[in-house]
């Protein structure tokens, strides 16, 4: 395949067609991961933590970030004792 | 008083120590007690170092065995130095463990995607235009038209600098840290960048009818 003819991956025209939501760097969600993470294993997300609101949208649109929320949350969860399953699918889910 | 400060002393009046209470004491205090809990903590975030390359495996595969064992000692070391030296700024609003974790998993995580492609290329400047030269019977299924107003609109709508960031995260998947350390730049500048072409994108592409904008989302 030459170059000109690279396709563009499903993946990749999911993630440029999806909205992108509120802006919220790298840093603060690196600064909030620890609360976003233990507040889904608790399913209280958006009960009164406003701050978390813009973390599934950063989630899934920074892969880097999204891999490193991952491994904590599967980390927090064997720790608990807890079913990560259903935390791990709202991590990205508006 | 700050919210965290009430949570705090509700829960000390409530007979239970806030969350990290006890690891604070324990790394704050002297001799037997405090060297303890640094060996619990060092063990702690060699788990979390561990188990975050253990995700990687595609990335490990491309650095050798004694090298991985490198960066997750490294990555523990230096998140055990971010810890001991943020410990004030911890306010008990997550576990203590959890807090700690992140910064090992941080760690981790960067070194291993920045040796893994220490040796790549990374072909920022030869971006080509995503234009597929030949129809195939696959564009005339559903999506094409989307994807082909998409790969159009990443030519003409997207600013040089976008497009180039864009294609290099989304596309060619580089690593955010290895495409900010090849740039001189920073995830945050790298993620902004990403985020405004998105936006870009999805506006020109509402415009032209392609997609239907999010409630509060603006044309």
């Amino acid at each position: 395949m030459t170059p000109a003819e690279r396709p563009l991956p499903p993946d990749a025209l999911q993630l440029l067609t999806t909205d992108p939501g509120p802006w919220l760097s790298c840093d603060d969600c690196f600064r909030l991961v620890d609360r976003y993470v233990d507040a889904l294993l608790a399913d209280s997300t958006g009960s009164t933590d406003a701050e978390l609101a813009a973390m599934p949208a950063h989630l899934s649109g920074c892969s880097a970030c999204a891999e490193e929320a991952t491994t904590l949350l599967l980390l927090a969860a064997t720790d608990e004792g807890l079913d990560p399953a259903e935390a791990l699918h709202r991590l990205t889910a508006p | 008083m700050t919210e965290v400060d009430h949570e705090q002393t509700a829960a000390r009046q409530a007979g239970t120590p806030a969350p990290g209470e006890d690891w604070i004491a324990a790394l704050t205090s002297d001799g037997p007690v405090r060297d303890d809990a640094l060996r619990r903590l060092h063990a702690l975030l060699l788990r979390g170092a561990r188990f975050q390359v253990s995700r990687m495996s595609a990335l490990r595969a491309m650095v050798g065995a004694a090298q991985v064992e490198d960066i997750i000692t490294l990555a523990a070391d230096e998140a055990m130095v971010a810890v001991l030296g943020k410990l004030h700024a911890f306010e008990g609003r997550s576990r203590f463990t959890t807090w700690a974790y992140k910064f090992a998993v941080l760690q981790a995580a960067v070194e291993l995607r920045r040796q893994a492609w220490s040796r790549r290329e990374v072909p920022l400047d030869a971006a080509p235009p995503l234009i597929e030269r030949r129809p195939t019977p696959d564009q005339y299924a559903e999506g094409a038209e989307l994807a082909a107003a998409v790969r159009d609109a990443i030519d003409r709508v997207l600013t040089p600098h976008q497009r180039r960031i864009a294609l290099a995260l989304i596309v060619d998947e580089v690593p955010i840290d290895v495409l900010a350390d090849r740039l001189g730049t920073n995830r945050n500048a790298l993620y902004k960048t990403l985020h405004d072409a998105r936006s870009r994108l999805r506006a020109h592409l509402s415009v032209e009818g392609y997609l239907v904008p999010s409630p509060g989302e603006t044309r």
